[in-house]
């Protein structure tokens, strides 16, 4: 009779925890018994008796030790294991140093790209309380349903939120009123400082590291003013001038610097030089009767400091109920408000205009999340390709381990003792290439920082948590490449390896071509990446804007008498043989000063209202620039400020076809974020006649599509003129700025003469892509050179393989470009593949990150034919020369070896 | 005169494996201790306590052959040493000794 069979899983359990010496005959016994529970009750009631039974035994008397299975002393082996690492990577110096050279590669990426994505991320985090500070951010919309959030608020939020609101522990608002003169009496130099208005409690939020002064009392008192060292170096020359006074151009009483401090760190949002206190409008009767009941108006970044436990949420609801309760709001206005945290305000600003300030202040600048998501994600890729090099390599090289493995498994190693040894190798290669890593970190870091205009030191400017971080990182990617090895090597069969049987099984192969494919479609696509970056920057700077950017000196008009007098400098600045023309201008074309924005009809048009954008000029602007007019004429020579010119896009939303004196109506305009009537009196518009049209032409970033313009007379009632537009000649243009310095101070003899020249203001808007073009370059430089060591070793392995058919081949006649042609094709076939998968997430990444310029280059099919001929080009090369070496070998020789 | 520790589960398993005399293996064990006690004995205690007695080196154990009947596995078969006779008389002696000591009144309450 055939008996019941028991559950071989409760039978493997107890084999695995009783003490073998008992195993047996205690296994009988349990058997003995099932059989006959059994043939009596049930196979089922059986099994499960049997169940019970084997549970009982788990128990102290009959449970084996842990070790039992550990015939070596580990540590004593742990030496061994490192002496045996080190002989390997001396015996093999090709294969040590081609992986240690990918993995160094991929460590200098990771490391670099690393520095920088951690100091975009620690944005701000040098103030203790930076978790409980958070921006007050308004929501408005008006009532014809134009929203708009702004990182603004009034005097009174600041003011009430902290009185009232158990969870506001302070608040601090502050201004960037802008630009003004200032002056050490003692030793008048202007100095141009963009200036800041703040309460006293700034100081107690934020903590800004003082050099000297109480941050307690710093702004408390009027006429107080905080500076940084380096505006006090650029002054005084010096840093102890606490108590010192300083006087501002537009003001009347001098000031006294109560605190310096310390410059801010490079990761820090704030770029403040200097800080005045509030309290010195307080005495200001007008300021006071306005700020206090001011609820609702965007003119002053309010901070609010939240008790630890505070709801962010309910707080900017209890802040949207508290100004409806007291602002006297336009109806159909909707206001409302939220708080975000400080942290988030450098790479989650985006579509939050940064209000508060004057609009010749230029405003915070902003990180790119999408940047510094697209650095992660490469940094961690080339991290990866590393590894998946390191595994491949060594996994190749096993065939010339095999015996070695055979005989310590043979000599008594277990599987752990062979899993040990090869992590220990692999760990012996991760540290000597994160070490060499290090120094070449530390060697190539001045000239990275010069590139991405930060600071980095190797050790100070990141705190222990990076290194932590990357040292985790670099650990856990040696037990994943250094443990596939490890457990893939440590399986087989001690007698099959001393047969040389082994690594004929197909699925190590095909795991090792599937990461080769995954190296290679990560190499393709940083390849089409660059190429398109590249393409779209160039397309960037060099696209026709519609005007003249080149040899034009943009001079900043920055005392009275440059613009009231401008006439006359004009005259002068002509008389310069190298000048070609001069034109003064409220903006010019690309600014980064935000742009005045006006809201205007047709006249008899309907009530609706159009946005359009102005810029003050006279009547040599479109000559200067070679703006080319379509219809109509150029402004009159005589003061006519009521003649407009419009660009074509404005043109069409205001639907004038001539430019014929076609009047429209101004009502309202706005230097920031906010309309306000033009005039006093708020029923009144500016009335112009529009006189010409001019072609349209890149006022703005590539980024934005062209926007309806207006082009005003320079003496018009929105903006006054702002800069001096100069065409020169490009020879010796040293020269011709002394020139125009000379006609400036002339002038005015407290003039500061700030000048720039006007292409290079305009690269600067792609100044970010054009660094990411460069990393990603040198990324996907990398990238390639890590896969290609990768390929250079299977080669070279895969060659060594067939030494013996390559021989064979040849007697029976074989040419040396057969046998190329063999040792290429498999690696050739590979790259094939990878450009397959490549090509499609290259194509997706490149549209979606296009999308974000409303004028930007097509991702065309010869993109992705030069990527793949360069990375197909690349993988023959490194094979090649394997397989000319294989292919060039005397038969003899390999044929002879046995 | 040295003193033996026997608890009862230890004394009855000595005792039966006396009684077995020569067939004395874990089922065989098992089987008479719940026979002739009426009391459940699981495999698990009867291991522990078996192997616990071979330590003390109160029983010794000799393997026996494979057979059929238990798919292959050998019998464990334990006897009683000289030292646990030893033992066990002990443990007689001392229960009679209090056995004598106790008074008739005890004996007749009830």
């Amino acid at each position: 009779m055939k008996s019941a069979e028991p559950p071989r899983f409760i039978l493997r359990f107890l084999e695995w925890f009783c003490k073998p010496e008992y195993h047996a005959d205690i296994e009988g016994d349990l058997l003995e018994i099932y059989d006959r529970r059994a043939a009596d009750q049930g196979r089922t009631r059986a099994n499960l008796l049997l169940c019970k039974d084997v549970l009982f035994l788990f128990r102290p008397g009959i449970i084996r030790s842990a070790n039992i299975h550990q015939p070596i002393p580990s540590n004593g082996m742990i030496k061994n294991y490192f002496m045996m690492g080190w002989r390997n990577l001396w015996k093999n110096k090709l294969y040590s140093t081609l992986n240690v050279l990918g993995l160094t590669f991929g460590m200098v990426c990771f490391l670099l790209i690393g520095l920088y994505v951690y100091d975009e991320l620690n944005f701000d985090s040098q103030h203790s309380k930076a978790e409980s500070i958070y921006r007050v951010i308004t929501h408005e919309k008006s009532p014809n349903n134009e929203a708009t959030t702004v990182a603004a608020a009034g005097y009174m939020v600041a003011e009430e939120c902290k009185q009232t609101f158990p969870n506001v522990e302070q608040a601090t608002r502050m201004q960037r009123i802008g630009r003004a003169n200032l002056v050490d009496p003692e030793n008048p130099v202007n100095v141009q400082e963009a200036i800041t208005v703040a309460d006293e409690y700034l100081l107690q939020v934020f903590d800004f590291p003082l050099l000297e002064g109480d941050q307690r009392t710093a702004l408390k008192e009027p006429n107080s003013i905080v500076i940084t060292e380096d505006l006090a170096m650029r002054i005084f020359g010096r840093t102890d001038v606490i108590n010192k006074n300083l006087q501002f151009s537009h003001m009347d009483n001098p000031v006294k610097i109560t605190a310096i401090l310390k410059n801010h760190p490079q990761n820090s949002s704030f770029t403040f030089t200097s800080v005045l206190s509030e309290s010195t409008r307080y005495s200001n009767k007008e300021f006071m009767r306005e700020a206090r009941s001011d609820w609702a108006s965007q003119n002053y970044t309010v901070y609010a400091l939240l008790k630890p436990d505070a709801n962010a949420d309910s707080v900017s609801n209890e802040i949207t109920r508290l100004v409806h309760a007291n602002a006297s709001l336009e109806p159909g206005t909707k206001l409302s408000y939220s708080l975000q945290p400080l942290k988030d305000v450098h790479l989650k600003s985006d579509g939050i205009i940064d209000g508060a300030r004057n609009s010749n202040v230029e405003p915070v600048p902003q990180g790119n999340p999408i940047y510094v998501t697209l650095f992660s994600f490469t940094a961690i890729l080339v991290l990866l390709i590393a590894g998946i090099n390191y595994s491949n390599l060594t996994t190749a090289r096993a065939s010339s381990r095999l015996k070695e493995i055979g005989v310590r498994k043979v000599v008594g190693a277990v599987r752990s003792n062979l899993i040990g040894q090869f992590l220990v190798e692999s760990f012996i290669t991760m540290v000597i290439a994160f070490g060499v890593a290090v120094l070449i970190v530390a060697v190539l870091l001045p000239s990275f920082n010069e590139f991405v205009n930060k600071k980095f030191s190797l050790f100070s400017s990141v705190g222990l948590g990076f290194w932590a971080a990357a040292a985790g990182l670099i650990i856990a990617m040696g037990l994943l490449s250094g443990g596939y090895v490890a457990l893939l090597l440590s399986y087989f069969k001690p007698v099959s390896l001393l047969k040389g049987q082994v690594l004929r099984s197909g699925s190590d192969f095909s795991v090792r071509k599937a990461l080769v494919v995954l190296q290679f479609t990560i190499s393709t696509v940083m390849i089409i990446g660059t190429i398109v970056l590249f393409r779209q920057v160039r397309f960037l700077n060099e696209s026709n804007l519609g005007f003249n950017k080149d040899l034009m000196v943009v001079i900043d008009v920055n005392v009275v008498k440059a613009r009231s007098n401008f006439d006359w400098v004009k005259k002068e600045m002509s008389k310069i043989a190298a000048v070609e023309q001069v034109s003064v201008t409220s903006h010019v074309p690309g600014d980064w000063k935000t742009l005045v924005r006006v809201k205007l009809k047709k006249q008899g048009g309907g009530h609706q209202l159009h946005t359009a954008y102005v810029i003050g000029a006279d009547k040599d602007f479109l000559a200067t620039y070679g703006i080319k007019l379509l219809k109509g004429r150029n402004f009159p020579n005589e003061n006519d400020t009521s003649a407009i010119l419009i660009n074509e896009a404005a043109a069409r939303i205001l639907g004038i076809t001539h430019g014929s004196n076609e009047a429209v109506e101004i009502p309202q305009s706005a230097r920031g974020s906010s309309f306000a009537p033009v005039y006093d009196d708020i029923n009144a518009s500016f009335k112009p006649r529009v006189v010409g049209i001019v072609k349209d032409f890149h006022f703005q970033s590539l980024r934005a599509k062209i926007e309806p313009l207006i082009i005003a007379y320079h003496d018009n009632p929105i903006y006054p003129i702002d800069y001096y537009s100069v065409k020169i000649q490009p020879q010796n243009i040293q020269a011709t700025l002394g020139k125009l310095k000379a006609v400036m101070v002339a002038n005015e003899e407290r003039e500061p003469f700030e000048y720039h020249f006007l292409d290079e203001q305009l690269a600067r808007f792609y100044m970010e892509d054009q660094r990411s073009q460069t990393i990603l370059g040198w990324v996907a430089l990398a990238s390639v050179v890590i896969a290609c060591l990768g390929l250079f070793g299977l080669a070279t392995y895969s060659a060594q393989q067939r030494l013996k058919e390559i021989g064979v081949r040849k007697v029976l006649g074989a040419n040396l470009l057969s046998i190329m042609a063999l040792l290429s094709k498999d690696f050739v076939k590979l790259v094939l593949i990878a450009c397959c998968f490549g090509f499609p997430v290259a194509w997706f990444g490149a549209n979606r990150w296009l999308q974000e310029y409303a004028y930007h280059i097509d991702v065309e099919w010869w993109i992705f034919a030069l990527a793949g001929v360069i990375t197909t080009g690349i993988a023959l090369l490194t094979v090649s020369y394997q397989a000319i070496k294989a292919a060039l070998m005397t038969p003899v020789k390999t044929l002879k070896l046995e | 005169m040295k003193r033996f520790q026997l608890g009862e589960f230890e004394e009855i398993v000595l005792l039966t494996v006396g009684v077995l005399h020569g067939n004395a293996y874990g089922v065989t064990i098992k089987d008479e201790i719940e026979q002739r006690l009426n009391r459940e004995v699981t495999v698990g205690s009867l291991q522990v306590t078996l192997r616990r007695l071979e330590s003390k080196g109160f029983l010794k154990s000799t393997p026996g052959d494979s057979n059929e009947s238990r798919r292959g596995r050998p019998k464990l078969f334990f006897e009683v040493t000289a030292y646990g006779k030893k033992a066990l008389d002990y443990c007689k002696e001392s229960r009679d000794e209090l056995w004598n000591a106790l008074p008739q009144l005890v004996l007749n309450l009830k």
